[in-house]
């Protein structure tokens, strides 16, 4: 009996040691692959890029180790740090801009017909006008002056937000309304706990959405007529022809836009929704 | 206690009924959109009220008429739908390419997400700079904008697309050796075609705006060529004239036929 217990506790053990082992070295092996995969791809851009600067001649095209040569440069000059805090503030402002009109605009879409047909036709036109047109409309408005790039990122970015908030208020549960009004709730009440916390992660996700966007309306902005920031940066070198200049100065803002991404954005949404791990899931 | 509650609820018809012929027609859809544009244009004469530089609309369609009768408006659009078409197409073809490898195989995926990725956060004004510096003033800097601008978003959409067809089906149409041909047809057409259609109009939108900057930049005639044209000669009222056109072909070309062809394409979805 004990026998039989033991050599049926232990007889399975060698055998499954062995397959986990199996399993994990199999496990490791694509994981290496897949990395070495990765990498490949890197390699690859690069080696297309230096053929493209042999093909057009390093000063059409600048070699990489020369870009990141001035991107260094770049950092250690330290100058960049002031043209960064403009551009960020400035996106971070005009996103505000955004979902101060397209939030309540979205509200009112999803929660009646009639606003839903008055503004539908407007915001799906301004979401297919190209970038170029807002970036030229705001530095007619405004001039060469600060307020053009935060009107550009709130015109690219309103629609967006308008369209999620109204797709979240739609999605809001039915028959939760219908219990907070059987026992009495006030309309004010009803928007409060439950419309407002459901259409957060919608406004969210809208900012995410066209963060990518944004970013880049508002460099485009500053390169038609901005006074600081790192579009102007990029014009100027542009106009003393200095092409490794302008590529610095845009693996720069990419690398520190995609990090202002991850961290303050992810960070701040991970935060304010942490009471609803699942929507928030399903809302990205 | 009934009547209260009847009193508070009334039903749908009584609703119906009890709101005037005059208040029905009033919050229908159609006066919507009508009060849409007229608000729409008193927005606009506020705007260009309070700020002188912003054109009113009565200038911008003297301008309009004036460009028109000036003959600039054909060729100039049809020099910027050579180079946007051939653009998109190629972005089309190559993009379908790419993402039916990516959604097929897990390594040429690995393989291309970090170029893709790249390509996505390149801006088009880079794109627009690097190519009138590479190959000069004519139609190749726009084509090749266009083309660099749109081809991400048609690879992320069309692999999206392959790797949503279904496992399972294609599993079973293998046990019961369904030809390939009908495999290709019945499953995987359908599942892509709609991802396909969304990549397109996403690089129509992307790559309008790469040709309008590569021919702002460029300089050898189009749209773009022609918006800056009046731009730097602070003549703001036949850039706006410029805008209306363009914006009024794009959303055409949106609603008519992109918004049309996805719907068919995933017509067997959403039924």
């Amino acid at each position: 009996m004990t026998d039989q217990l033991v050599g049926a506790a232990t007889a399975p053990r060698p055998d499954r040691d062995q397959d986990e082992r199996a399993a994990r070295r199999t496990a490791k092996m694509r994981r290496y692959r897949r990395l070495g995969v990765l990498t490949a791809g890197w390699i690859a851009m690069v080696l297309v890029w230096e053929l493209g600067s042999w093909w057009f001649g390093s000063r059409l095209l600048p070699r990489p180790h020369e870009v990141l040569l001035e991107a260094v440069e770049i950092i250690e000059s330290g100058n960049f740090v002031t043209d960064f805090t403009a551009s960020v503030l400035k996106t971070f402002a005009g996103f505000a801009v955004a979902a101060g009109v397209g939030a309540p605009v979205g509200y009112l879409m999803g929660r009646f017909r009639y606003w839903q047909a008055f503004f539908h036709d407007g915001v799906t036109i301004a979401g297919t006008i190209p970038a170029i047109v807002y970036a030229v409309m705001s530095l007619i408005v405004f001039g060469l002056s600060n307020l053009g790039p935060i009107l550009a990122v709130a015109l690219v970015s309103a629609p967006y937000v308008a369209l999620n908030v109204a797709e979240g208020i739609r999605g809001v549960d039915k028959q939760l309304i219908t219990m907070s009004e059987a026992f009495g709730r006030s309309p004010a009440q009803i928007r409060r706990e439950v419309l407002i916390p459901t259409i957060i992660p919608f406004v969210f996700a809208a900012i995410r959405m066209c963060f990518a966007v944004a970013w880049k309306v508002e460099a485009l902005t500053e390169v038609f007529g901005g006074r600081n920031g790192v579009g102007f940066q990029i014009r100027t070198e542009y106009q003393l022809y200095d092409i490794a200049g302008v590529l610095a100065w845009m693996f720069l803002f990419i690398a520190f836009m995609l990090v202002i991404e991850r961290l303050v954005l992810a960070k701040a949404e991970a935060r304010l929704l942490a009471w609803r791990p699942e929507e928030r899931s399903a809302a990205l | 206690m009934s009547t209260m509650t009847e009193n508070r609820r009334r039903s749908t018809t009584e609703i119906e009924e009890s709101t005037s012929a005059w208040r029905k027609r009033l919050t229908s859809d159609g006066a919507a959109r009508v009060a849409a544009l007229l608000s729409f244009f008193v927005l606009w004469l506020v705007v260009s009220a309070v700020f002188g530089r912003v054109p009113g609309p009565v200038e911008v369609v003297v301008r309009l008429v004036e460009e028109f009768a000036r003959g600039e408006v054909f060729g100039n659009f049809a020099s910027t739908l050579y180079r946007f078409g051939v653009g998109v197409a190629l972005a089309t073809v190559v993009g379908i390419a790419v993402g039916v490898m990516m959604g097929l195989s897990q390594l040429s995926r690995a393989f291309f997400e970090s170029p893709v990725l790249v390509g996505l956060s390149i801006p088009a004004i880079i794109w627009s700079f690097l190519t009138v510096m590479w190959f000069g003033f004519g139609d190749m800097s726009p084509i090749v904008t266009t083309f660099l601008t749109a081809v991400p978003f048609v690879i992320i959409n069309v692999a999206q697309g392959v790797r949503g067809v279904s496992r399972d089906l294609r599993d079973m149409s293998s046990t019961y050796n369904v030809p390939l041909s009908r495999r290709v047809r019945d499953l995987v057409l359908p599942a892509v075609t709609g991802y396909v259609a969304a990549g397109v109009r996403f690089a129509v939108i992307i790559g309008w705006n790469g040709v309008l900057l590569a021919e702002w930049f460029g300089g050898s005639g189009g749209v773009g060529y022609r918006a800056r044209f009046w731009y730097d000669a602070n003549r703001y009222g036949g850039f706006a004239a410029w805008v209306v056109l363009f914006v009024g072909f794009i959303v055409l070309l949106d609603r008519f036929v992109l918004d049309r062809a996805i719907r068919r394409a995933f017509r067997w979805r959403d039924a």
